[in-house]
């Protein structure tokens, strides 16, 4: 099976560039023959990259260690689920992935596609090949083959990272890769209009649900990376502002831009070159991340030599995808022109501006943090970085104005804004902002940071939520119906908007619960067993927590686990009993590391309890069931508001979701259309 | 024209803002990322430099590591990773990553101070999620 995969890799590549060839030259040549040739391509390339997944997979599941990549990322005893997700795991099978996922878009793409926009899709079957053909390429020809053998075979693997062991990791990546590759399709179709010169605004109404489908998951998929992070790393954080990170926050960042001002150009005819140009850094940015993620490229300069060659490859492509697109909207520049222009410095195009140069703002920001140790090294000689400092003191008040524009953005007229617009719809929610703080001012809230936020944060939410009552008053009262059902009728009828706007409320609900990091407190206690240590949470819970003892569990290699080191700790809140909590160490048997942290978490709406087991006096004391060598180093974390940037994704996921739904009236138009045109068919046939 | 003029305003605005809370996010955060030997030659020409916040990539020396005990404080001598004559002793006060053991590159974060010992605020140790090996280090699991 396995041999089978290595050669379908090698058959993709003809395939791809024979396909690349055939979408051009269709486009070019306007015959049908040859686009459908090369829409047969992708099919052929989908099935072939398929065939060589299985054969990473089939080399996971039987312990193929003479392939160097399974050697790196399994061994013998892992779960067979880490088996299965190891095509993922490291570099070399990320990049198959990666090309898989792409493919499997592409076919969906060619078989939605295949009786309308056929204006289009000869170039856009050129481009996705293309892309496919470079990725391809990558995989045969930068040292990262993922059926590369060793020249002999050991007797057992390394083995997975064991902090990569945890569920969230399994989701993270290639929820993250669904994000990114399914960009690549809006992209395909920018390309495919820049070509064949329709430059209206169809190649956006085209690939509005790939848009949000593709930006849904980059958003799932960096706060699934934060859960991992928080949980697995031990310590109480989930954004580090390291470069894997932000390499995964920058396409986020300008996808969301993009998102936004693609309804400028639907609505109003403009920002045509805008919208290009973000379609195209967004591309840009994912190859970047899908690059950046794998590769220790910033992270050690001691790195670089090893990847250079991958490093270039990528630069490369990267640099010739901007050239070519850039060339394009030049030569189409005369027809990228704008139809309207900006009539008020108050209204809903200037607002949706704003918002696009903050994201803009906060991407450059991001990418000038993350690549600054290169650049100070490549200038002055002397390596210099910035750490999450710099990054929270650029980020906090980008974010706290696109915060603001949330509550403005969607209630601020179209064109201009009169005084009247504004004052009846900021009056009501000013007011509640403004209150907010001074109550939670009142209730002792000291941090300007969080204090602000949450101010802005109440402000946001009463104009979502008047909005959501002044649409349902008003559908009750015209259509004689129910509350409840005018508020579903309400959405349903205009799923965009109202989707939107819930994306919006989840947003805000995140932004809550960064801002509770202000008031994160840590404590460390020595413990033996029967202590007790009392703390009193920021948000007025009193936390009493009793040492249990450390009880040693022997793993004997199952699951590759070795021992485990539990420590319990009985919690009780504001004086009632609420169970027990456990932080262990584990040692795994085959990494050469120190046991690994597994922290104990227990969440309420207002905060998280997070135990960390630091230390323990005596690993000993546990094996041999004695209390009096049982001692720990204990660190208590009190995290608030943690929750609600979980809520808050699910508020985002939901609106994306109810934005992407098909409309009721659209299902029934195409539905009619389809039994008219069987209608037509059983007429022609008598 | 006036309207277009005021909108210009408010982007050149924001434009400036962000160049601005970059330039100064920069200069007051950024931390100079030093070997061993390079911050020992710039301390000894340069006193003052006791004070600046330095990042240092160093070795951890095998068997140098202790923790004081009753309290949070752990000691241990870094040498850089070329020169192996160039080494001082650091002084950690918080929990330690798991994969920290005393044969470990490590990059710290503090400064050092004029007594030659490093205060580290942060410690970092360098693996990371590219957990792979050469040839003969997979040779040696079969061992």
């Amino acid at each position: 099976m396995t041999i089978l995969g290595e050669f379908a890799l090698w058959i993709s590549l003809p395939v791809a560039a024979f396909g690349m060839v055939l979408g051009y030259a269709g486009g070019r040549t306007q015959r049908g023959d040859l686009v459908l040739s090369a829409e047969r391509t992708i099919y052929a390339v989908f099935g072939l990259l398929l065939v060589a997944s299985v054969g990473v997979t089939a080399a996971f599941l039987g312990d193929r260690f003479e392939y160097w990549y399974v050697a790196n990322y399994s061994n013998a005893n892992l779960e067979v689920f880490y088996k299965v997700t190891g095509l993922w795991a490291g570099q070399r099978g990320s990049l198959l992935f990666w090309a898989l996922l792409l493919a499997l878009f592409a076919v969906i793409t060619v078989m939605t596609n295949q009786k309308k926009n056929r204006e289009f899709m000869p170039y856009v079957a050129g481009v996705l090949q293309t892309i496919l053909l470079f990725f391809i390429v990558v995989l045969l020809f930068a040292d990262v083959n993922p059926f590369e053998r060793l020249a002999f075979t050991p007797a057992d693997g390394r083995g997975l990272n064991p902090q990569l062991q945890n569920y969230w990791m399994t989701i993270h990546p290639p929820t993250l890769y669904l994000g990114f590759t399914a960009f690549t399709i809006p992209f395909a179709f920018a390309v495919a209009a820049l070509l064949n010169g329709r430059l209206d605004a169809r190649w956006i109404q085209l690939t509005r649900r790939w848009i949000l489908t593709s930006w849904l998951f980059l958003s799932v998929g960096i706060v699934f990376g934060m859960r991992w992070a928080y949980e697995e790393l031990g310590w109480g954080g989930y954004w580090f502002w390291d470069p894997v990170e932000n390499a995964s926050l920058l396409p986020w960042l300008t996808a969301t831009a993009f998102l936004h001002s693609i309804q400028i150009q639907e609505n109003r005819g403009m920002l045509k070159v805008w919208n290009m140009s973000l379609v195209l850094l967004t591309f840009l940015l994912t190859i970047f991340a899908t690059f950046l993620t794998r590769s220790g490229l910033i992270e050690s300069v001691h790195s670089f030599a090893q990847e250079l060659k991958i490093a270039y490859i990528f630069l490369g492509f990267m640099g010739a995808v901007l050239a070519a697109s850039v060339v394009l909207i030049l030569y189409r520049l005369p027809q990228l022109r704008s139809e309207n222009q900006i009539e008020s410095f108050l209204s809903r195009e200037s607002a949706f501006l704003f918002n696009n140069l903050l994201l803009l703002g906060a991407a450059f920001s991001v990418m000038w943090g993350t690549m600054f140790p290169l650049i100070s090294e490549g200038f002055t000689g002397q390596e210099i970085s910035v750490g999450p400092p710099f990054f929270e003191r650029v980020n906090f008040p980008i974010g706290l104005l696109l915060l603001t524009l949330v509550g403005i953005g969607p209630v601020i007229a179209w064109r201009r804004a009169t005084k009247r617009n504004l004052q009846k719809n900021f009056t009501l929610p000013v007011t509640v902002g403004a209150a907010t703080g001074m109550v939670l001012f009142g209730l002792g809230a000291r941090h300007e940071l969080p204090l602000v936020t949450w101010s802005i944060s109440a402000f946001v939410l009463t104009v979502i939520v008047t909005e959501f009552w002044k649409g349902t008053r008003a559908r009750a009262r015209i259509e004689g119906e129910g509350h409840v059902l005018a508020f579903f009728h309400l959405i349903t009828r205009n799923r965009r908007r109202w989707g939107g706007y819930i994306v919006h409320v989840g947003f805000v609900l995140m932004c809550i619960g960064f801002a509770g990091a202000g008031y994160n407190t840590d404590s460390r206690f020595n413990v033996e067993p029967g202590d007790v240590v009392s703390l009193a949470s920021p948000f007025g819970h009193q936390y009493d927590l009793t040492y249990e003892g450390l009880s040693m569990s022997i793993g004997r290699g199952e699951r590759n686990l070795l021992w485990q080191a539990i420590a319990t700790v009985s919690v009780s809140q504001d004086g009632t009993p609420k169970g027990i909590l456990t932080t262990e160490k584990r040692q795994y048997t085959n990494r050469d590391t120190q046991p690994m942290t597994e922290v104990g978490i227990r969440s309420i709406v207002s905060e998280d309890l997070y135990l960390i087991l630091s230390a323990m006096n005596d690993t000993g004391g546990a094996l041999r069931n004695d209390p009096g060598a049982q001692g720990i180093d204990l660190q208590v974390l009190i995290k608030p508001l943690v929750n609600w940037i979980w809520i808050g994704c699910l508020f985002i996921t939901l609106g994306t979701v109810i934005a992407l739904w098909p409309s009721v009236d659209r299902v029934r138009l195409a539905r009619e259309k389809a039994e008219g045109s069987s209608e037509l068919a059983a007429a022609g046939a008598h | 024209m006036k309207k277009n003029g005021r909108f210009m305003v408010g982007l050149v605005g924001v434009a400036a803002v962000v160049t601005y809370l970059i330039w100064t996010g920069v200069s007051e955060t950024m931390v100079y990322y030093m070997t061993p030997v390079e911050l020992i030659d710039k301390v000894s020409e340069d006193p003052t430099f006791h004070d600046v916040g330095v990042k240092v990539g160093g070795m951890v020396i095998p068997g140098t590591y202790s923790r004081v005990e009753g309290e949070l404080l752990h000691v241990f001598t870094v040498r850089d990773l070329v020169d192996e004559s160039s080494t001082f002793v650091v002084e950690y006060r918080d929990a330690l990553p798991d994969t920290f053991t005393d044969n470990i590159e490590v990059v710290i974060e503090g400064r050092l101070r004029s007594d030659g010992v490093f205060e580290a605020n942060t410690l970092l140790t360098k693996c990371g999620s590219r957990y792979e090996a050469s040839p003969e280090e997979l040779l040696g699991t079969g061992q």
